[in-house]
C-alpha cells in the first residue's frame, strides 16, 4: 500500500525552495525536510559526491545513472552494502543519482522504516524532485563560480592598478615602498603590514629592505578610516602615499637592522628563500612544528612576529596569522615578503596567498630591474668618475712635461736675478732708496721659485723614498731654508718639540717640502709681523701612536668661504698662499697616510696640524 | 782655508757661487764642465765640490762617477735646477743634493755641515 503524497504542492514547495536566495546548506535542509513530511518517509538525504565510496552500493548507483528502489516487490541483499554504508538499509528505500550535463552531483535517497511500495507515480514525483535537488545544487555550484569570477576579475584588475603604479618609476626605493604600501591598502591586497627582506649581494644573507604598517591598533584604525574617505583607484593611491609619507615606522627601523644568514635553517624567513614556497602559519594553532622552535639568533623579529611561540603567547592565546612568500626576480629568488594580519586578525586564506604570489612575481621582477638599475647607475657613476679621473691625469701629465721643461730653463736665469740682488741688497745701507727695489727683486723672485717647485712636485709623481724619520730633524731642515726670510722680519718663532718623539717612515724630501710650504704660507700670512709656534709631539690614540705636528700663526687667517677650496689645485684666489701650496701638503700628508686638520681663526690665525703613523717601537 | 771647486756651465751661476763662498771665506776655483773639472781636482785639490748636473759634453751624473774613481771621500755637492735626480741611484755616489735656489742659505749650509763647520 502506498501514501500518495501530493505530487504538485510538495514540487512547488521544492521550486520555490530552490530559486531562494537561502545559503545552500538551509536551502537543502528544507527541500529535504519538505520531501521527507510530504513522503512522510523516515529521512531523505543528498549524499555528496565525496561520501560515495568506490566499489559500493551508491557508487553502483553512480554508474549506472539510474533510479533504485527497495520495496516489498523488489527485496534487497543486505550483502551489496559495504560496512560503512549499512545504514542507508531500510525496508524501503530509493536512490537516485543526480546528474547535469557537465557532472555528478551525489545521490538523492529517502528512507521509510516501514516496509512499502513505490508507485509509478510515487517514482515520477522522486525522478521530478530529484532534478529540482540537482537544479539547486548547480544553481549553487554556477553562483559560486561566478562569485568566483567576479573576485578574480577584480584581483586582476587590482593587480593590472598595481603594476601600472610599479611601472611608473625605476627608483628602486620608490619600487619597494609601493610594493609594501599595494600589499598593505584596504584597495590592494589588504595585509595589515608588509615586511620586506632581500638576499644580499655576496647571497648569503638576507637584509631587511622595508617594512610597512602601522605602529599600533589605534594608529591602523586611524589610517583605515583615513583612507577609506580617499577616492581613487589603487594606483592613484600608492603613487599619493608613497610621495606623501615618509617611512619613519618603528618596524620599519626594526626591520631594517635585521640581517639573517641564509643557511640558518630554523628561521622562516631563509626556508622561504631556500625552498622557494610560501609558508602561510596561524598561531597558536601551528601544524608546522619547527615555528615552535625558538630562534636561537634572537633575531629582532621574533619580538615582532610570532617566529617562535613565546611563554607570552602561549600563556595567552590569540589567533596569529603570518606568511611569508619567496620573491622571485629573473628565475631565482631574490627575497622574502612577510605579511601578517596583527590588527585584524583576519586569516589568511590559501587565496590570499595566490593572490600575494601573483602580485609578489610581477613586483619582484620590478624590484630586480629597479636593483640592476640602480647598479648600473652606480657602475655608470663609476665609469664616469674613472673617466674624469683619466682625463685629470692626462692633464696633469701634459702641463707636467711642459712645465717641468720650462721651469728647468727658468730657475737658473732666476738664481742669478735673484742671487746677485741679494749680493746688491747687502751693499746698500738699510736707507738707501734702491734697498726697495733690491727687495721687490728678491722677493719676486722669491714667489717664482716658489710656485715652479710647486708645480713640478704637484705634477711630477716623484718616487717615494721610505727611511725612518725623526719629525723634528726634517721641520729644522725647513725652517733653515726659510731662515733668512725669518731673521730680516719681526717674526718671533717658538719651537715646542718634545723629547722623546718616536720616528715616522716617510719621505724626507716630501716632507720637508710639506713643512716648508706649511711654514712659508704662515710666515706670509703674518706679513712680517707675528709669531710663528711650531709644536711636534707624540700621540696615542686607539692604543696607536702618531706624531703631530702643529704650525700656528697670528695671521689673517683663511677666508671662511676660500676654506672648502684651499686644498683643490685649481682654486686661486687674491689670497697668494693658497696657490699649489696646500694641495702640495695635502697630497704629501696622504701618501704618507696621515690627517691633515685646520683650525681656523679668521682674523686671528691659523693652526694647520698634521697628524702621521709612528713607527712602532719593537718591545721585545 | 777650504777650497771649493764650483762646476757649472753657466758664467752667471759660476760668478754669483764664487763670489759668494768667497766672502763665506772659501777659496773658490770654477769649471765650466765636467772635463774641465777632472782636470782641476788633481791640481787645484778642493775640500769640497758643487756640481752642476745638466752641463754639455760630460753631464754632472758622469763626471761624479770619474771623480769617485780617484777621490773616495771628497764631498760633493748635486746642485742642479732639476729636483727629479735628488733620489736617483744615479746621484747616490754624491753627498748631498741641492735644488738650485736665489737664496744659497741650504746651499751655504749644506756646505759647512759636509766641512763639518757648523
Amino acid at each position: 500500500m502506498s501514501v500518495h503524497p501530493d505530487g504538485y504542492a510538495l514540487l512547488k514547495a521544492t521550486i520555490e525552495l530552490s530559486a531562494s536566495s537561502l545559503p545552500i546548506e538551509t536551502k537543502m535542509e528544507k527541500i529535504l525536510q519538505c520531501i521527507t513530511d510530504g513522503f512522510e518517509s523516515d529521512r531523505s538525504l543528498h549524499l555528496r559526491p565525496e561520501a560515495v565510496l568506490k566499489d559500493g552500493f551508491l557508487s553502483r548507483v553512480a554508474e549506472r545513472r539510474k533510479l533504485l528502489w527497495v520495496d516489498e516487490a523488489t527485496p534487497f541483499q543486505e550483502e551489496a552494502l559495504l560496512p560503512e554504508e549499512k545504514d542507508l538499509l531500510c525496508p524501503s528505500f530509493a536512490c537516485i543519482p543526480l546528474f547535469d550535463e557537465i557532472s555528478f552531483q551525489g545521490i538523492f535517497y529517502i528512507g521509510f522504516s516501514k516496509s512499502r511500495t513505490f508507485s509509478s507515480s510515487d517514482l515520477e514525483v522522486l525522478l521530478l524532485l530529484s532534478k529540482e535537488i540537482g537544479a539547486a545544487i548547480r544553481n549553487d555550484q554556477l553562483h559560486r563560480v561566478a562569485e568566483d569570477h567576479v573576485r578574480r576579475v577584480r584581483q586582476l584588475s587590482t593587480l593590472w592598478e598595481l603594476n601600472k603604479a610599479l611601472l611608473t618609476t625605476v627608483n628602486f626605493d620608490r619600487i619597494i615602498h609601493m610594493t609594501l604600501t599595494a600589499i598593505t591598502i584596504g584597495d590592494g591586497l589588504g595585509f595589515n603590514r608588509a615586511m620586506l627582506f632581500l638576499v644580499n649581494d655576496r647571497g648569503r644573507a638576507l637584509e631587511g629592505t622595508m617594512a610597512v604598517g602601522p605602529n599600533s591598533a589605534e594608529e591602523a584604525e586611524r589610517i583605515w578610516s583615513a583612507l577609506s574617505q580617499r577616492k581613487g583607484n589603487p594606483s592613484e593611491l600608492i603613487v599619493q602615499i608613497e610621495s606623501s609619507t615618509e617611512n619613519h615606522s618603528n618596524l620599519n627601523s626594526l626591520v631594517k637592522a635585521i640581517e639573517v644568514p641564509l643557511e640558518h635553517e630554523q628561521c622562516i624567513l631563509s626556508r622561504t628563500v631556500l625552498e622557494g614556497r610560501p609558508f602561510n602559519i596561524r598561531l597558536p594553532f601551528c601544524g608546522e612544528e619547527w615555528v615552535q622552535t625558538r630562534c636561537e639568533r634572537g633575531c629582532a623579529l621574533s619580538s615582532e612576529v610570532g617566529c617562535y611561540v613565546s611563554e607570552h603567547l602561549s600563556q595567552n592565546p590569540r589567533i596569529y596569522a603570518f606568511a611569508t612568500i619567496p620573491l622571485w626576480g629573473k628565475g631565482k629568488v631574490i627575497g622574502v615578503i612577510l605579511v601578517d594580519n596583527l590588527y585584524n586578525r583576519n586569516p589568511i586564506t590559501e587565496d590570499d596567498i595566490r593572490y600575494l604570489t601573483t602580485f609578489s612575481n610581477q613586483a619582484g621582477l620590478a624590484i630586480e630591474n629597479a636593483r640592476l638599475y640602480r647598479n648600473l647607475e652606480g657602475v655608470h657613476q663609476e665609469l664616469k668618475e674613472a673617466q674624469t679621473l683619466l682625463v685629470y691625469q692626462e692633464k696633469m701629465a701634459a702641463l707636467g712635461e711642459l712645465s717641468a721643461s720650462i721651469a728647468h730653463e727658468i730657475r737658473n736665469p732666476l738664481v742669478s736675478i735673484g742671487g746677485f740682488a741679494r749680493r746688491l741688497d747687502r751693499t746698500l745701507f738699510a736707507d738707501a732708496p734702491e734697498k726697495r727695489y733690491t727687495q721687490t727683486i728678491m722677493k719676486e723672485v722669491q714667489r717664482l721659485e716658489k710656485i715652479l717647485g710647486n708645480i713640478l712636485t704637484y705634477t711630477h709623481e716623484e718616487p717615494v723614498a721610505l727611511k725612518k724619520l725623526d719629525l723634528r730633524e726634517v721641520m729644522e731642515e725647513s725652517l733653515s731654508m726659510m731662515s733668512e726670510g725669518l731673521r730680516n722680519g719681526g717674526i718671533q718663532l717658538t719651537k715646542k718639540f718634545s723629547e722623546k718623539v718616536p720616528e715616522v717612515t716617510g719621505d724626507y724630501y716630501q716632507l720637508k717640502q710639506a713643512f716648508f710650504n706649511l711654514i712659508s704660507n704662515a710666515y706670509e700670512s703674518m706679513n712680517g709681523k707675528g709669531r710663528l709656534s711650531i709644536r711636534i709631539h707624540p700621540l696615542s690614540m686607539n692604543g696607536t701612536s702618531f706624531v703631530k705636528v702643529e704650525v700656528e700663526d697670528t695671521g689673517a687667517g683663511i677666508d671662511p668661504e676660500a676654506l672648502h677650496h684651499i686644498f683643490n689645485p685649481f682654486y686661486t684666489t687674491k689670497d697668494d698662499r693658497l696657490g699649489l701650496g696646500l694641495p702640495i701638503i695635502h697630497k704629501i700628508v696622504t701618501v704618507h697616510q696621515g690627517q691633515i686638520e685646520v683650525n681656523n681663526h679668521p682674523g686671528r690665525g691659523v693652526i694647520f696640524s698634521l697628524t702621521f703613523p709612528a713607527q712602532e717601537e719593537k718591545q721585545r | 782655508m777650504m777650497k771649493i771647486l764650483v762646476v757649472d756651465d753657466e758664467e752667471s751661476i759660476r760668478l754669483l757661487y764664487k763670489e759668494e763662498l768667497e766672502e763665506d771665506g772659501f777659496v773658490v776655483e770654477v769649471a765650466r764642465d765636467g772635463l774641465e773639472a777632472l782636470r782641476q781636482v788633481p791640481l787645484f785639490k778642493p775640500d769640497l765640490i758643487t756640481l752642476d748636473i745638466k752641463m754639455p759634453g760630460l753631464n754632472g751624473i758622469e763626471t761624479l762617477k770619474r771623480i769617485r774613481e780617484t777621490e773616495r771621500q771628497l764631498p760633493i755637492v748635486m746642485c742642479s735646477a732639476y729636483g727629479e735626480y735628488k733620489q736617483d741611484l744615479t746621484t747616490w755616489a754624491s753627498d748631498a743634493y741641492v735644488v738650485k735656489c736665489a737664496d744659497l742659505t741650504e746651499l751655504k749650509n749644506t756646505i759647512r755641515r759636509l766641512l763639518r763647520l757648523l
